[in-house]
């Protein structure tokens, strides 16, 4: 605590009580003091004495003060200089909850509720669902009872000032002597004063989120390191490296393509990066456009390779040659050069679809109802080969409409409540889906039938993710962890304990040795699968987090919440390089391509959106420079038809598919 | 303080049988139900996300209770929203509106049908980036059905998403409306009773939805009567009426009405008779553009370039006919001066030298022919002259200072009477094609009035007759007062400034005194006319 802010306790207190000429001579002592620079009493550096001294201010609490401190602060920020406004309102946030946590603590419910009502309107937009939360607070049993009040006041914030902005204010406050305010921002504000001129964006990320007492934990778990690149000897890895010979061996095979010799050229030119770029069979428009793709990518220093932290599984041989062939056949994607999105939309689901889960190649279709069931499509039966293979919409439709109403799915019963989420396996040979039942269930998609039932939560199971090799899967729930599983213990290997509140979504890492999970708490954390440790807490999202996705080059993950940001964080440094704002509800899902240049994001208000992630990327750093971020860079919006997208999968081929259930419009 | 009454708490609690609960002790309990409900509905609508809805359900708070270990409500499973009545008498006492039913009626009504199992259906939302215009996909500009339409959609159980064709509800007035109109311009017997029809069309405020039918309706007759002139010609009143009519918002059928209109004012053959007098079409035609390029001319940007595209094209093409050349140039004459500077004027002299032969009476046999020359030259002179006119107009505002002098009262009379006649001469002009005609033919009677007079006559004599002589009188009577206002200005002290002035914009306008030198040596005393008569003095 500062000297002088003890000091102006003192001061305060003396004052009150009416000890006029020892304040007087206080004053002239403190005078001296300054101008003979030596510090004579030890009261400034006694912790003890210190909290003393506040408690004498805070002694006789009238309930108006806080509202007269409060509200006299406020019309002075208000009226401050506008260069300097915003900062100081920035201040005004912690202060306002404080105020009113400590008129509910001290009882007084009749005063706290009027004070919250008077000011709220200053911070409904930014802070609204802290607000909604904080406002059924009444009674100080429920600042107790509620974590986030909790943390709120065990916590400090961290407000950026400019050296003027706190002199302004500090100034401000001595003078009118508002000891109350003073106390409350001693209390919960830590300034970080750094000199210059006032930051110029008014909407820094940093400066309006307020977080429990994690703020500094965060920053200190994002100090470990982290290896963020891709498995040594990955299908990808190898891809690269056997990729002029593979392409030797197709030529010799026979494959008389027209621009065989012109890809081959150039994988030679451009050694390893040449073979990921793959003979574009139909168009040469799109060749053109590969070239340009490439151009960019090799700018990019490739990612760099680690080692599995676990065991995985060994994957056979003729699924690890289709994997190849898909990877050979990928379509390269670019701002130029858009994916073709296939859409799936439930209908008749008489609002039960819980969530809708796509296969790795697209095939098969899985949704998990509120009536405890899964069903599962094979699209390629039903008419529309999955991948590639095209048929007139008429045809589908009739397909459909199927043999006398015979139903064309499979219905897997087991679960015992909503199914909140399903999975399928790499290979699409298995399906685990979570249910509010507390338990996640393993299905074969061969024998239609359950195989294991996993318990362990003790609340739903809001998500499961199969992990990119399968055989490991990790799921998250209501209690506030996420676990990590294999496919044949149906104990948990891990549990990751840390959000505080619900864990609302899980994905892996493309490497295997991370996970990360979204929570309600409205921070994103990335966990060591094999230590179980956090390694990142990414803090910035202003609602729950719904969905997440890693890029496929292990190096960034992007996270979408329930107010539809999207915000894209680089794994190493935690930072969020570019928010995604465009959508305007729950962003339910998100998928990068295959070579990480596209981000696609579905949401609840019926579109899909296509994000240029390359540019977000390169340009931030110039653009941190200007001051200006270049926020939207959305390239495409793919607006359906009253249908919420649930769910999105990006092929290996790079074919876009997209599941919904159509919902009758908001009238 | 606490949202929750402390009425509330009293009636719960004698509903769950505590009668001796006291005031302080429901005090008490009031914040803390709030809590407890504000708890529950935070879980509630973690299950709402999860569920991946946006609305509450009863099932969501269900499931919320659920977590907390409670017993669920139950009675409020049904899919529908729950309908709330307020209570008679009370402010704010709601209840739900449960109807009593027969016993007697449930167990004898037929079994309802079976939901619809769920399906998928697949479709491409988007192909290489772009989305196919197929019916799966949401429409590219929103324009939103009626409700009721997509709710049709919803009960029907959609397993095939077909959007219908928007219905437009049509009232039976309207649809006779229509019909009496079309049949009016159709039948062109009653010009009176048209004339009354064409008012109500430009002013009657119910007609928008009747619009796509007008507009459909003109560009059909256009297409079909291309030889009946008097159709088109009530079929371009049509048009300018509903143009003119300010409660119809015509915008977004203009792209319809546009090829019509221009069609009628260059296509090659507008009415089969010989007495047709396509070329009032025309112009009137021509007048309606220059409306409609003014009016839209700022919605659309694209508008006036694109006509005065066309209408170029028109006039550049050798193998079009004379009528359509007469028309692109009455088009573009009446878009205004800058689209006749920058497209006629750059093109004259090839296009006059072209036009030579055929305004040759020796060597242009076919009177028709020659006939047609000769408007068009009437039209091109008109252009140049008018355009002239307004670019040499700064020079007669130079006067306007004159009348602030009381003493020069005759000054000003006299300076001002030729403006105005003049004036008057093109606003007649503009009102009815006619008399125009004559007004821009008459001074070509002065040196050539030989082959200007054969072919008239073959249309309207007497006119052609009398105006030569009454133009000339206007510009006899020009001459001498503008000398004398001459004399006026000399006399007077102000002449030296305004030569100062004068030589100013002379520096300015020295391409228009070129562009004048251009045009009289291409059409020779025949533009002098058009020059004003103050400016006329300072070029002679």
């Amino acid at each position: 605590m500062d000297p002088e802010q003890v000091d102006e306790f003192v001061m305060g207190y003396l004052k009150k009580k009416g000890f006029n000429s020892a304040a007087k001579q206080l004053q002239e002592a403190l005078h001296h003091n300054n101008g003979g620079n030596f510090n004579s009493t030890d009261y400034h550096n006694d912790p003890e004495l210190t909290k003393l001294i506040r408690s004498f201010s805070q002694s006789e609490n009238d309930p108006t003060r806080y509202r007269d401190g409060y509200s006299k602060l406020r019309s002075w920020a208000y009226n401050s200089l506008d260069l300097y406004k915003h900062e100081l309102l920035r201040v005004m946030y912690p202060l306002f909850i404080h105020c009113y946590m400590d008129l509910v603590g001290k009882g007084h419910t009749q005063e706290a509720r009027s004070f919250f009502n008077s000011f709220r309107k200053d911070h409904e937009m930014v802070h609204l669902r802290d607000l909604q939360k904080l406002e059924g607070v009444l009674v100080p049993s429920h600042l107790e009872e509620m974590e986030f009040a909790r943390s709120l006041r065990q916590s400090k914030v961290n407000i950026k000032i400019c050296q003027y902005s706190y002199d302004l204010l500090l100034q401000y406050l001595h003078r009118t002597e508002s000891t109350l305010m003073l106390g409350i921002i001693n209390e919960h504000i830590n300034f970080q004063v750094y000199s210059g001129q006032p930051n110029s964006s008014s909407d820094d990320i940093d400066a309006v989120t307020i977080v429990g007492s994690f703020q500094e934990t965060a920053d200190h778990v994002n100090q470990k390191e982290i290896q963020w690149g891709l498995l040594e000897d990955s299908l990808e890895d190898r891809l690269e490296k056997t990729g002029s010979l593979l392409t030797d061996s197709e030529k010799g095979q026979g494959e008389k393509d027209g621009d065989m010799d012109d890809s081959k050229k150039r994988s030679s030119e451009i050694g390893k990066q040449g073979s990921s770029i793959k003979k574009l069979k139909k168009d040469k428009a799109g060749n053109a456009t590969a070239k340009v793709a490439r151009q960019e990518t090799s700018t990019v220093s490739p990612a760099p390779r680690v080692k599995p932290e676990l065991a995985l599984p060994v994957m056979s041989t003729d699924v690890e040659e289709s994997i190849l062939e898909d990877l050979r056949n990928r379509v390269q994607l670019s701002s130029v050069a858009m994916p073709s999105v296939s859409f799936y939309t439930f209908v008749n689901t008489h609002n039960g679809l819980n969530c809708a889960s796509i296969s790795h190649d697209g095939s098969l279709v899985a949704g998990g109802f509120s009536d405890s069931s899964v069903k599962i499509w094979d699209m390629a039966k039903i008419g529309q080969a999955g991948n590639g293979a095209l048929q007139s919409e008429s045809d589908t439709n009739d397909q459909i409409v199927g043999p006398n109403g015979r139903r064309n799915y499979t219905l897997l019963l087991g679960h015992s409540g909503p199914v909140y989420s399903a999975t399928f396996s790499p290979p699409g040979d298995f399906v685990l889906s979570s249910s509010a039942d507390t338990t996640i269930r393993l299905w074969s998609t061969q024998l239609n039938a359950n195989l294991v039932c996993y318990k362990g939560h003790n609340y739903p199971v809001w998500d499961v993710q199969f992990s990119p090799f399968g055989h490991y899967f990790a799921s998250c729930s209501h209690d506030r962890t996420a676990r990590i599983w294999s496919m044949d213990r149906i104990l948990p290997l891990r549990i990751m304990a840390g959000h505080l509140s619900d864990v609302d979504c899980v994905q892996w890492h493309p490497n295997c040795n991370y996970i990360a999970t979204g929570s309600s708490d409205k921070t994103v954390r990335l966990w060591d699968v094999q230590t179980g440790e956090c390694v990142r807490i990414f803090i910035g999202h202003r609602s729950m987090v719904l969905s997440l996705a890693m890029s496929p080059d292990g190096r960034y993950m992007a996270s979408g919440d329930e107010d539809g940001t999207i915000m894209m964080w680089d794994l190493s440094t935690a930072r969020c390089i570019t928010p995604l704002m465009g959508h305007n509800s729950c962003v339910w899902s998100l998928s990068y391509s295959g070579e990480g240049s596209l981000l696609a994001s579905g949401s609840a208000d019926c579109t899909v959106k296509l994000w240029d992630v390359t540019s977000s990327t390169k340009s931030t750093k110039a653009e941190e420079k200007n001051g200006n971020s270049n926020r939207l860079r959305s390239l495409r919006t793919f607006p359906t038809k009253s249908t919420p997208v649930h769910a999105l999968r990006f092929s290996r081929r790079n074919l876009l598919f997209a599941a919904g259930a159509l919902s009758k419009p908001a009238s | 303080m606490s949202i929750v009454p402390k009425e509330t708490i009293e009636v719960i609690a004698q509903s769950i049988g505590i009668t001796n609960l006291s005031p302080e002790a429901a005090l008490m309990l009031a914040p803390d139900v709030e809590y407890r409900v504000r708890e529950i509905m935070q879980e509630a609508i973690k299950c709402m996300r999860h569920s991946k809805r946006t609305t509450l359900t009863a099932s969501d708070v269900d499931g919320a209770l659920n977590l907390r270990n409670l017993e669920p409500i139950y009675g409020f499973a049904s899919g529908g929203p729950i309908r709330f009545r307020k209570a008679i008498g009370h402010r704010d006492l709601f209840y739900t509106d449960d109807r009593e039913v027969d016993f007697k009626d449930v167990i004898e009504a037929p079994l309802p049908k079976a939901p619809l199992d769920t399906e998928i259906v697949c479709h491409w939302l988007a192909i290489e980036g772009v989305q196919p215009a197929i019916p799966e996909n949401a429409p590219l500009e929103v324009i939103r059905a009626p409700a009721d339409n997509q709710i049709y959609h919803q009960k029907d159980g959609p397993l095939i998403d077909i959007r219908l064709p928007v219905k437009h509800v049509l009232s039976k007035e309207l649809q006779l409306y229509f019909q009496k109109i079309a049949e009016l311009t159709m039948s062109k017997s009653n010009p009176s009773l048209f004339k009354e029809a064409l008012v109500s069309l430009a002013s009657d405020s119910g007609l928008h939805p009747l619009v796509p039918y007008f507009t459909n309706f003109i560009a059909d007759e256009v297409s079909r009567g291309l030889n009946d002139f008097l159709l088109l010609f009530n079929l371009m009143h049509v048009v300018r009426s509903l143009l003119q009519n300010p409660h119809i918002h015509i915008e977004p059928y203009l792209h319809q009405l546009m090829p019509s209109v221009v069609t009628c004012l260059v296509s090659r053959k507008l009415g089969n008779r010989f007495s047709d007098n396509h070329w009032d079409l025309r112009d009137f035609t021509a007048n309606l553009v220059a409306l409609i390029c003014k009016r839209f001319g700022n919605t659309y940007i694209t508008l006036q370039s694109r006509l005065t595209k066309t209408l170029v094209n028109a006039l550049l093409d050798p193998k079009k006919a004379l009528t359509q050349h007469y028309g692109a140039i009455q088009g573009l004459a009446a878009l205004g001066h800058n689209v006749v500077r920058l497209l006629v004027l750059s093109n004259l002299e090839p296009y006059l030298s072209l036009l030579e032969p055929e305004l040759d009476a020796e060597k242009q046999k076919n009177q028709m022919k020659s006939y047609e020359a000769w408007r068009v030259y009437g039209a091109l002179l008109r252009a140049a002259g008018l355009c002239i006119h307004d670019r040499l107009k700064i020079f007669p505002n130079l006067p306007s200072p004159l009348p602030s002098f009381p003493h020069k009262g005759k000054g000003k009379l006299i300076n001002t009477e030729p403006h105005k006649r003049k004036l008057s001469v093109d606003s007649s002009e503009n009102r009815s094609p006619q008399k125009r005609l004559i007004a821009t033919d008459g001074p070509n009677g002065g040196p050539s009035p030989m082959q200007v007079d054969k072919p008239m006559g073959d249309n309207n004599p007497p006119q052609t007759f009398v105006q030569p002589s009454s133009s000339e009188q206007a510009s006899d009577g020009k001459e001498p007062e503008s000398r004398n206002a001459k004399e006026k200005e000399g006399s007077h002290s102000r002449a030296i400034t305004r030569k100062a002035i004068l030589d100013q914009i002379w520096k300015d306008d020295l391409d228009s005194g070129r562009l004048l030198v251009k045009l009289h040596q291409l059409y020779g005393d025949r533009i002098l006319p058009f020059i004003p008569s103050t400016e006329m003095s300072l070029f002679l």
